[in-house]
């Protein structure tokens, strides 16, 4: 392979350096936990971290646009107030149905409106977001001030189940890359990269680039939005602030997955596979038998590294060439 | 196919400067027009217009006959007016077809056809063949690529719309003369199959060989049209000088002839300098000038040590390389940027704190505020600042105001030697004069001044002596009475020969 290729191989799959990252760590984790590849533990692992998979895909489309998005988590946390208001154990199929699709109207209507304060009024992304972070939040409080509420259980067990002995999360895994591999195909994307990467040479090359702008924050909502049903099957309750802390997570797994916070770059297989690295880091820390005063300091040391890894690697190569 | 297209009396103003007066233009299919003007004569924004990327406040452009209105470059796409740019337009994550075919990909159903849109870069590849490299293939990403070879790719991806009129704009600046050629050769297979090819250059020489007709403006203003086989380059220099204001009358002093060498420079090279040599005295004012981008901007940015360069730099004797601007300002060297509100200024804070920004080092570890003050004031008083309170923000100042501050926080530094990139932009005429009696004032005390103009009255009616750079070389130099219109004009179009 050349050079020039094997470029073009790394822009393409900016997540080969993080998937090289996920097995070293998963090495780390075998030693200290031998059970960690049995079915029984990836099916547990998988259904805790499958909501913060879904929300750094959509994540990674906002980064990838040029944005990012610090409401995602309180986002969740409003979605599954709403579902556990909506949703009740003598629910019938018909009523969860609708509950689920007006979920996923909400996340779209929330997308909307970072959407549009970021495109058309154009204010910062972080602050924006961080801003509207709040007024879910306070929906969320209003909804369900007190945690509570529960669901059938038909809908908690199919969440846990293994159908074909593969986990659920696999199936869904599964989906994101396939919507992924088709979506990665159209005109849109390549909007979404330009806009990303240059969103003036993007406007001059006839790019419709607020609506692009728009787009990513919608399609982030509508991901919360199923992280969240995924996060409230999860738990099968609902708490005011249960998603709040995934926020950070989430933008640390899509730098984790290789895709810059500068934008046009990445994909989202890196940020899927920088969740699973962050789960394992957390079992290593778990069953490393680090006292508990420590685990909080690690997970912000790992956090700070994976920021700092794109400047550092930038920096690195400067001094090397000098 | 056919294509007429006619621009008539349009008007753009920003804000209170007037960028194009009364600009006009007639082309047809199978017509190669080259518009021609110097610095601010509107040629860029008259080219603007038509694309869409600018809005007139006035005029009309009238396509096939009908009357157009471009609300962004796209809209002036779908009626087949593609454009070449001189700023890149290309993204440089993607690959060279995905940037040539971005918003027009060849699709199949909902998605793209990878394979027909590879086919056909590289069928547009192969109109350049033989020279551009073997790494400029259709999936070679853009950060990959040399200058020339991204600005061929910038060519195709507008012969990927399928024009009916493509404009050119300063299109073969940074190729070389083989793939020149290979383009002049390309624009008389379009015109010959019907395209309408408009060309901006900064090269005489290429009028010369492509165009049908030549559009004249000056100061905004479209003066006339000629038959490039009917004219010459006198002619043609003529036209873009002819009954332009008179320079300014306020004369230099002359410098005395024993003056000593402030500086001195040797087949300098660096960003777009290919090569430049020169000296300079204590108290003469020496002119930049020819057409904007020839490297008059990389030549004081080398001095000043913020861009890297080859060659020797010889200060007061002194031989010196600069790497970094500190030790610049160390060695008494000012530079005054072009553009003000980027590199300038802290528009937010005060006056006060930007006109003592880099000389606080004069005041003590803990400041003497008191001292630095007054000598603020004293600055401000000198340089007939006009604004409300030295804590008042930069921000609440008129441009020609705000320019004053940015010389004003090195002239603190009583510097030796002044670099002056176009200073005077977008500065209205009266703050103009008593910026040039400034000048006047520092030449006398001695200080040393490279001044980088766009506008050619100022170096015609201000300097001792003009250097007239193109392509990072220097072209002429102009002095006593050869430093006139003509000859600093047809130096910055490249013509060999002095005119007058």
């Amino acid at each position: 392979m050349n050079s020039v290729k094997l470029q073009r191989f790394l822009s393409h799959n900016t997540y080969v350096v993080s998937l090289v990252l996920l097995v070293v760590v998963l090495a780390i984790n075998y030693a200290f936990q031998n059970n960690v590849l049995e079915l029984r533990i990836i099916n547990n692992n998988l259904r805790t971290l499958l909501p913060l998979i879904i929300l750094a895909v959509g994540q990674s489309i906002v980064v990838i646009g040029g944005g990012v998005d610090l409401s995602v988590g309180t986002m969740v946390s409003m979605i599954n107030t709403l579902l556990v208001t909506w949703i009740t154990p003598e629910s019938s199929a018909g009523d969860v149905a609708l509950a689920l699709l007006l979920a996923c109207g909400a996340g779209v209507l929330a997308g909307a409106v970072n959407g549009i304060a970021v495109a058309y009024l154009r204010l910062q992304p972080i602050v924006t977001t961080y801003a509207t972070s709040f007024i879910f939040s306070g929906i969320a409080l209003w909804v369900l001030p007190r945690p509570g509420g529960s669901l059938p259980t038909d809908m908690v067990r199919f969440y846990r189940s293994l159908p074909f002995e593969i986990p659920l999360g696999f199936y869904v895994i599964v989906i994101l890359i396939v919507f992924w591999r088709l979506l990665r195909n159209t005109r849109y994307a390549q909007y979404l990269y330009a806009v990303g990467s240059s969103s003036e040479a993007a406007y001059s090359t006839g790019v419709p680039v607020t609506l692009v702008r728009v787009s990513t924050y919608v399609w982030s909502g509508l991901f919360a939005a199923l992280a969240a049903i995924a996060l409230t099957l999860s738990t099968g309750s609902g708490q005011a602030n249960l998603g709040d802390a995934m926020t950070l997570n989430s933008v640390v797994a899509v730098v984790l997955g290789g895709t810059g916070l500068s934008g046009g770059q990445g994909g989202i297989a890196g940020a899927i596979i920088g969740v699973l690295t962050l789960g394992v880091i957390r079992n290593i820390i778990f069953f490393a038998e680090v006292p508990t005063w420590f685990q909080t300091l690690i997970n912000a040391l790992v956090i700070l590294a994976a920021l700092a890894a794109p400047a550092l690697g930038r920096f690195i190569r400067q001094a090397v060439r000098r | 196919m056919t294509l007429t297209l006619s621009a008539r009396n349009l008007v753009k103003r920003y804000g209170g400067v007037v960028a194009l007066r009364d600009g006009s233009l007639d082309i047809a299919s199978g017509e190669v027009v080259a518009l021609i003007g110097a610095n601010g004569s509107g040629k860029s924004t008259l080219s603007k217009i038509i694309t869409g990327a600018v809005a007139p406040n006035g005029g009309q452009l009238l396509l096939d006959g009908a009357a157009a209105n471009f609300p962004n470059p796209q809209a002036a796409r779908k009626r087949g007016i593609a454009v070449v740019y001189q700023e890149l337009s290309l993204i440089p994550d993607m690959s060279v077809a995905e940037n040539i075919w971005l918003s027009h990909e060849p699709r199949r159903g909902m998605g793209i056809n990878w394979g027909e849109m590879r086919r056909r870069t590289q069928d547009l590849l192969n109109l350049f063949a033989g020279t551009i490299s073997a790494r400029l293939e259709p999936d070679t990403p853009v950060t990959a690529l040399p200058p020339d070879e991204r600005q061929i790719v910038e060519i195709l991806k507008a012969l990927s719309s399928d024009p009916r009129l493509i404009i050119l704009d300063e299109a073969t600046a940074s190729l070389d003369t083989n793939q020149v050629n290979r383009l002049f050769e390309l624009v008389d297979q379009w015109k010959a199959a019907g395209m309408a090819i408009i060309i901006i250059t900064h090269r005489m020489e290429e009028i010369f060989r492509v165009a049908d007709r030549g559009s004249v403006l000056r100061n905004g203003e479209t003066v006339g049209s000629v038959d490039i086989d009917k004219t010459d380059e006198r002619q043609i220099v003529q036209m873009m000088i002819e009954g332009a204001a008179s320079p300014e009358d306020i004369r230099m002093p002359k410098f005395p002839k024993d003056a000593p060498v402030r500086l001195e420079v040797n087949n300098l090279s660096g960003g777009r300098l290919q090569g430049v040599s020169f000296s300079l005295h204590d108290g003469q004012l020496l002119g930049l000038g020819g057409l904007q981008g020839q490297g008059q901007v990389d030549l004081l940015l080398a001095l000043f040590g913020a861009i890297p360069f080859s060659g020797d730099m010889i200060l007061s004797g002194e031989k010196v390389h600069f790497s970094h601007p500190r030790q610049a300002m160390k060695k008494q060297i000012a530079y005054v940027p072009g553009d003000r509100g980027r590199e300038g200024l802290l528009m937010i804070r005060s006056i006060f704190e930007n006109l003592q920004l880099s000389s606080w080092s004069k005041y003590g570890l803990v400041h003497r505020r008191g001292e630095a003050r007054k000598d603020a004031l004293e600055m401000a008083t000198d340089l007939s600042l006009v604004y409300s309170s030295l804590d008042a923000p930069v921000s609440s100042l008129s441009g020609g105001n705000a320019q004053k501050v940015v010389i004003g926080k090195w002239l603190l530094r009583e510097p030796k030697l002044l670099l002056l990139n176009d200073p005077t932009k977008g500065v209205d005429v009266g703050a103009k004069g008593e910026f040039y009696a400034l000048l006047r004032r520092l030449s006398e005390q001695g200080t040393a001044i490279l001044f980088y103009s766009s506008d050619d009255n100022e170096l015609l009616g201000l300097c001792n002596r003009v250097l007239v750079l193109h392509e990072g070389l220097i072209r002429a130099e102009l002095s006593g009475e050869r430093l006139t219109r003509a000859n600093l004009v047809g130096a910055s179009m490249g013509t060999r020969h002095e005119l007058s």
